[in-house]
């Protein structure tokens, strides 16, 4: 569906979570009270514990879950459920196995309303994007871990979402292809080129947080609340081997102290 | 025609029949299967019906079905449709109850995937749901493709009273052979099939290669289990059921929110609700129309009659006692055999080469065919040696020819399933080769011998069901038993006591189910503990 951007609308916030409290079925309290908002051309960042609740918040901020209270905003309109516009990229590497790399990156395509040849080409496009070029008519068991998690980032890009939802994304590549995939991201962000406006990254990778995000999240406790939000304003690119990366890398760490729970 | 040509098209015909019934339960079962994970109401009306339906071999209702489809429908149609109704019957729960645990089982992140791109049912169906559930049903295809041979060619010729209803296949065409003695037809007759059953088993082997190959997660080891024995999936629905809607209500009374006027994107939720009131609505028809078949069933009948039936149910249960013995009795030999054998196969790779498919063979080609024939050429032998003994014999034999499969395939399944680990430890202690089995091997494919214990005494019903009563199974030569309740119920078909044969039937239908649900109910209990462990760790 389209979605028009007003400009009389002050707001730039491109999607935002508003006091959102979730609990699972079997009554295990995740989240009290979370507030998150990603803005225009922000990289946005969440870290926390294990087990904390990070991919419960993506999946929440994605519509894949309801909420027990507050709203998922997206473009100020409220999200009820999973739309192309809000792309998840899992934490495990979701491929489908009797798919090809090109129709697994097709599959987001699927219910756009573009020819064959169109999707096919655009497939093509994503896929070297994310290094996979001539990898095309090769078939998830055929590949290694992390060219399948690039396959299922190719096939994120494809579907030319606003905003990225991105559950440790680079966690499956070599710190090479990672590297140069982070890049990319990031300059996608900012080139105009594709709708892509906005990024939520979790990641238990301090460095790469530091490098990439603008703001980062953190939550902590039980039911998890954010319990600090950083503004990261070094300037870019930022060398994760100068001082002043290094003190706010020690800042972060203090941050993430086991959880303590609450009642 | 010529008898060649006739043989041939008998033949196509009968594969036609097994092959189209078990197509439409696959289809049949995406749809179904695809309604149970989207609407719990439906879910719990047709779980509990596959397991009921599951653990009744629908042979023994019959005899009603038949005259259900005759006097309803009638002509060649009803008789075609009444032999079509009774195979479907034999392959299709297994069938169904593999699709619903595969769409179960559909990792929730695929799931996300598509739901991400708002695929509709459809394309939800045909780029993952059906994809996924390919390996299951793979696995349940041998079984069904036996079983549905097993019972296709008895339900080409059937009698009933005085009237003998047949349609075209090779069980009928065999039968005519038969009556006029036509010898070098039925060696052509059971050659032919033979050809048949042998390619169809080749054709399967070579799908199941390729269907593992491409369609499994990398992940997941492809499970050979018939359908029912997946208790964790029924625990979950009883706990879901006892526990959430009071957790869900709690939760919405807490958070309960005034109306939002803001802007929303647009549903398509409401539309999948809509799909939800109909889910529940078909489930509800479905359940309606079986207690109406039953309640007209049982009003049909006069007062008078039922206190007849009721005055013949004593011996009707001694039958059943017999019964039990016997089916005891092709349990504890298939068991032994099965032990035996599945682990000499499992462990010898060059004998396994051939024999599995063999024994895959062997146990597809319709025993009810050739059975005649083995009787004929070796009873006066037998009888030499077993005297009075000799029918009950032969009907055990025939038990254990229709049964034996199962547990042999599920035990086989579960030796090649073992941890390599294991392998090594009996290597390592030296263990002989009666305490390797009795320590390493039983215990830990115990699971699979469970689950062919259930689905073999489903079957061995089937073969005493035909064994029982077998008039003119050759000539003038008739097998039959002194008692059992499947002969009762078989004469009753016979002569025309329709009423006797549904008595029979039902008594039998209550016993076994009420049998089979606490069997599982006991094993649910296991699995439940199981399941309550794997829930205290997202409590903790
Ligand atoms: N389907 C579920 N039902 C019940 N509890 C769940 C479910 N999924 C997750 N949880 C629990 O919710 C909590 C948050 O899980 P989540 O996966 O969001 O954590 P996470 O912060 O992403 O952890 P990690 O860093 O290890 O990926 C965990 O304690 C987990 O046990
Ligand atoms: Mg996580």
């Amino acid at each position: 569906m389209e979605i028009e951007i007003k400009n009389e609308n002050v707001s730039n916030s491109v999607l935002e979570g508003d006091g959102i409290y979730f609990s699972y079925d079997n009554g295990y309290d995740v989240f009290e009270n979370i507030n998150i908002r990603a803005d225009t051309g922000k990289f946005v960042a969440i870290i926390g514990p294990s087990g904390i609740g990070k991919s419960t918040l993506l999946r929440i901020l994605g519509g894949f879950l309801k909420p027990d209270k507050g709203i998922v905003k997206v473009m100020g309109k409220i999200l009820h459920e999973p739309i192309p516009e809000v792309a998840l990229i899992h934490q495990s590497i979701v491929t489908f196995p009797w798919m090809d790399a090109q129709e697994n990156v097709m599959l987001s395509m699927k219910t756009k309303d573009i020819s064959r040849d169109e999707m096919e080409a655009k497939a093509k496009e994503s896929l070297s994007r994310v290094g996979l070029d001539g990898f095309e008519d090769l078939y998830p068991k055929e590949m290694s871990g992390g060219m399948r998690q690039r396959v299922a980032i190719a096939r994120a890009f494809a579907a030319d979402p606003y905003v990225f939802l991105m559950d440790e994304p680079f966690a499956h590549l070599d710190e090479l292809t990672a590297e140069g995939l982070r890049q990319d991201i990031y300059n996608i962000l900012f080139s105009g080129e594709t709708p892509l406006k906005s990024v939520i990254m979790v990641s238990h990778n301090l460095t790469e947080v530091l490098e990439l995000a603008d703001e980062i999240y953190i939550l902590n406790n039980i039911p998890a609340t954010v319990v600090g939000k950083v503004e990261v304003t070094m300037p870019r690119p930022r060398n994760p081997r100068s001082d002043n990366f290094n003190a706010n890398l020690d800042m972060l760490y203090s941050y993430l102290t086991p959880p303590r729970k609450k009642k | 025609m010529p008898a060649i040509t006739l043989i041939t098209l008998a033949v196509l015909a009968t594969v036609a029949r097994v092959i189209g019934l078990i197509i439409l339960s696959i289809i049949t079962g995406w749809f179904l299967a695809y309604a149970s994970i989207k609407s719990k109401f439906f879910e719990n009306i047709y779980i509990i019906l596959i397991e009921i339906f599951e653990s009744v071999p629908v042979i023994t209702f019959f005899p009603i079905v038949l005259i259900i489809f005759i006097t309803r429908i009638g002509g060649t149609l009803g008789v075609e449709l009444a032999a079509d109704f009774l195979v479907f019957t034999a392959v299709v729960w297994n069938i169904w109850m593999g699709e619903y645990q595969a769409f179960k089982t559909v990792p929730r992140e695929m799931v996300e995937v598509v739901e991400n791109s708002r695929f509709g049912l459809f394309s939800k169906l045909r780029y993952l749901y059906i994809p996924f559930s390919v390996p299951r049903i793979t696995a349940n295809l041998f079984p069904s493709v036996s079983d549905g041979f097993f019972y296709i060619t008895v339900s080409e010729v059937f009698e009933v009273g005085i009237h003998t209803y047949q349609t075209f296949g090779i069980g009928s065409v065999l039968d005519t052979f038969v009556a006029d003695g036509q010898l070098f037809n039925i060696e052509m007759a059971l050659l032919i099939m033979g050809i048949a059953i042998v390619a169809i088993i080749i054709i399967l082997r070579e799908f199941s290669k390729y269907a593992v190959g491409r369609y499994t997660l990398d992940t997941d080891a492809p499970v050979m289990k018939r359908g029912r024995l997946n208790l964790k999936e029924t625990t979950r629905v009883f706990a879901v059921l006892s526990k959430n809607p009071l957790t869900r209500l709690a939760r919405y009374y807490k958070y309960r929110e005034g109306d939002n006027h803001e802007e929303t994107y647009e549903k398509k939720e409401k539309k999948q609700k809509r799909y939800k009131y109909i889910y529940a609505v078909i489930g509800v028809i479905l359940l309606i129309s079986i207690l109406y078949e039953a309640i007209s069933l049982i009003t049909s009948v006069k007062l008078s009659e039922y206190e007849i039936l009721i005055g013949k149910t004593p011996s009707l249960l001694i039958g059943l006692g017999y019964d039990y013995l016997r089916v005891g009795t092709i349990l504890l030999v298939s068991m032994i055999i099965a032990i035996f054998l599945g682990y000499y196969l499992a462990v010898n790779r060059r004998a396994e080469k051939y024999g599995i498919p063999l024994i895959q063979s062997l146990s597809a080609y319709p025993a009810p065919i050739y059975f005649p024939f083995l009787f004929i050429l070796t009873e006066p032998f037998i009888f030499s040696i077993f005297g009075v003994y000799t029918n009950e014999l032969y009907v055990l034999s025939l038990g254990f020819i229709s049964t034996f499969y199962y547990v042999f395939y599920s035990f086989w399944m579960g030796v090649k399933a073992m941890p390599s680990e294991y392998w090594e430890i009996t290597r390592n202690l030296k263990l002989g080769y009666f305490r390797k089995m009795r320590k390493v091997v039983i215990p830990s494919t115990f699971p699979y011998l469970i689950s062919g214990i259930s689905s073999t005494i489903n079957s061995a019903w089937g073969g005493l069901m035909i064994g029982e009563y077998w008039p003119a199974i050759y000539g003038t030569h008739s097998l039959t038993v002194k008692t059992g309740l499947m002969k009762t119920i078989d004469i009753a078909t016979a002569t025309g006591d329709i009423a006797l044969a549904a008595w029979g039937s039902l008594i039998f239908g209550i016993i076994v189910a009420v049998y089979s649900i606490l069997f599982t109910r006991k094993m649910m209990d296991l699995a439940q503990k199981k399941y309550v462990a794997e829930e205290g760790v997202y409590a903790a």
